[in-house]
């Protein structure tokens, strides 16, 4: 039974955790750029959350508010940044060092702003729990359950079927060629980076409910997703989801044999297993754009 | 006087930092945010054998050769394949690192550290005050920077350069790329070592803390805002960067916001110079 509950909370885990890897994956197999400060606006929209809550606004108002704040934070990194460094012909490592330094940026702001120290959201129902089936849940777990899967399906399906979602997917597979033929992809960038950021907010939030909010900490969920994006194969979001939800299990299944201190050890082995039997991830996709 | 020492020891030890993350990160062009854990692996080496017994030259021989084989081995699997494969290992060797000096807390005091590491002595002297250790780390801040320049000028440097701006094309004349990134992974990890075991002789005190994250983005930020493949550069930035902090103590502001402002600072000044000087003060173009 101890190994259902704890598969189980290596799933809810999972589907945040995958999450951020479809909504970094998203912009990463679209622009090329290693956006680190993800971590940053993913930091930023727990606490703007936390703090609107704190204010006596209701949950769901708080929480569309801090999807939108992320939005917007994407957005401006986007236009501000990153365009004027494409403009100026700046190389990977350049954008690189610059996202990190949005990252650093962004968790001091929230640092500094809100408060260094550990908070908890102020939320009589986030101790509520559910028992199904013999295996417990609270109900943020449930909430990220039911808004990760969801919001994954909705990724999915728009990147398949809207006409936004095949231009991201055009600009994504040929820059040169969307250049040539009108589909922009500047501005294509910008929307990829509002909709990554806004869906980050939610598990940014949704974790932060079941569990704390710290201002340092996003770093290690962020590696977690890339590791998972990378063995899922980079361009497939569903093999960054399905691969997050292993990773959780497996990391959470290992807390039964070695304590849970080390379980950053056991994702970031996981990753050079990974590297060195099967460097193009589980699902094989022609990606031409990294690695 | 002594405040001035205790800042130029600091510095200086950070400049040997800068260097190893400048010959990998401006040189090579292979990105690094895992300095600060190798500077940790060969404080911790370091310190742990100076407590017991092994007389301190021996023991930054050891730090030298420990961090050149970590930081070989961590980019080991990266080295295979270009590009983004090595960002996450350069965070993961950091995170894991710090993971590694928490918890193995029997041999590194866990979270709490290790404190009381005695004094370097070497060949009878003892160096005890910040204007003594102040010699020792000149010396060996000039070593590191003698070998940076001599290396930049060999045609192994020339190398170097080259795998940087066009790797294929290395390839393709028939030189060992491989075998000259394994190298230069390991002069920049001996560099790092370096840097570590005279922190943990100056200090006589290392923690986790010393050695996270937020150290190694601050040797990244050390080396933009210097300049990359220049031994200016990697001078320049430390020292700067090492005054804020001491600039900050001089504005009234609350204890516990002190490091965030300090990082935010770091942050603020990495956009700035990608944006508006990419080749940092004192040096040539990432």
């Amino acid at each position: 039974m101890l190994y259902v509950q704890l598969i189980a909370d290596g799933v809810v885990t999972g589907c945040a955790i995958g999450l951020v890897a479809v909504s970094f994956a998203y912009f990463y197999a679209t622009t090329g750029i290693f956006h680190v400060a993800h971590a940053g606006i993913y930091t930023l929209c727990g606490y703007i959350a936390w703090y609107l809550t704190g204010l006596g606004i209701p949950f769901i108002l708080a929480l569309i508010a801090s999807i939108l704040c992320g939005a917007l934070v994407g957005m401006f990194v986007q236009v501000t940044l990153y365009q004027t460094l494409e403009n100026k012909g700046a190389s990977p490592l350049v954008k690189l060092i610059a996202s990190i330094g949005v990252l650093t940026t962004l968790q001091n702001i929230v640092a500094i702003f809100f408060t260094p120290n550990i908070v908890q959201f102020d939320l009589p129902w986030r101790l509520n729990s559910l028992t199904i089936g013999g295996v417990w849940f609270s109900v943020p777990q449930i909430l990220i359950l039911l808004s990760s899967v969801g919001l994954f399906a909705a990724v999915v399906l728009f990147s398949k079927y809207s006409k936004l979602g095949k231009r991201i997917r055009a600009v994504a597979s040929n820059p040169g060629l969307a250049e040539i033929t009108h589909l922009n992809p500047q501005r294509v960038f910008v929307y990829v980076i509002a909709i990554s950021s806004g869906l980050v907010a939610v598990p940014g939030v949704l974790v932060g409910v079941d569990q704390a909010l710290q201002p340092y900490t996003s770093l290690i969920i962020l590696l977690t997703a890339v590791i998972a994006m990378i063995a899922g194969g980079i361009g497939s979001l569903g093999g960054a989801f399905v691969m997050s939800i292993v990773l959780a299990v497996i990391q959470s299944l290992s807390v039964a044999f070695v304590s849970g201190r080390w379980s950053i050890a056991v994702v970031f082995a996981i990753f050079v297993l990974f590297i060195l039997i099967r460097p193009e991830g589980l699902v094989r996709r022609k990606f031409s754009r990294a690695i | 006087m002594n405040y001035f020492f205790s800042f130029l020891v600091l510095a200086e030890i950070f400049s040997i930092v800068a260097f190893s993350t400048n010959l990998l990160m401006g040189v090579v062009g292979i990105f690094s945010v895992a300095q600060a854990a190798i500077m940790g692996i060969g404080a911790y080496t370091s310190g742990i054998l100076v407590m017991m017994g092994v007389p301190f030259p021996l023991a930054v021989l050891a730090a030298i050769a420990v961090c050149a084989g970590v930081n070989l081995i961590s980019s080991l699997p990266s080295l295979r394949l270009a590009g983004d494969y090595f960002i996450i290992t350069s965070f993961g060797t950091q995170l894991v690192a710090t993971a590694v000096f928490i918890n193995w807390s029997s041999l590194t005091g866990g979270a709490s550290g290790l404190s009381g590491i005695p004094v370097a002595t070497m060949f009878g002297y003892s160096f005890v005050t910040a204007s003594q250790f102040a010699v020792l780390s000149t010396l060996a801040l000039c070593l590191v920077a003698l070998s940076f320049w001599l290396i930049l000028r060999s045609p192994y440097g020339m190398m170097l350069n080259a795998i940087r701006l066009d790797e294929i094309a290395v390839v393709a004349s028939g030189r060992k790329v491989l075998q000259t990134k394994i190298g230069v992974s390991a002069v920049s990890g001996a560099y790092a070592g370096i840097g570590g075991a005279l922190y943990a002789a100056y200090i006589s005190f290392i923690d986790p803390v010393s050695f996270d994250i937020h150290v190694s983005v601050l040797v990244v930020t050390m080396v933009v805002v210097g300049g990359a493949r220049t031994l200016a550069g990697s001078i320049i930035g430390p020292f700067l960067l090492l005054a804020i902090p001491q600039a900050l103590t001089l504005i009234d502001i609350p204890s516990t916001l002190v490091g965030p402002i300090r990082q935010l600072i770091y942050g603020l000044l990495l956009i700035a110079f990608m944006l508006w000087r990419p080749q940092g003060i004192a040096g040539k173009s990432l």
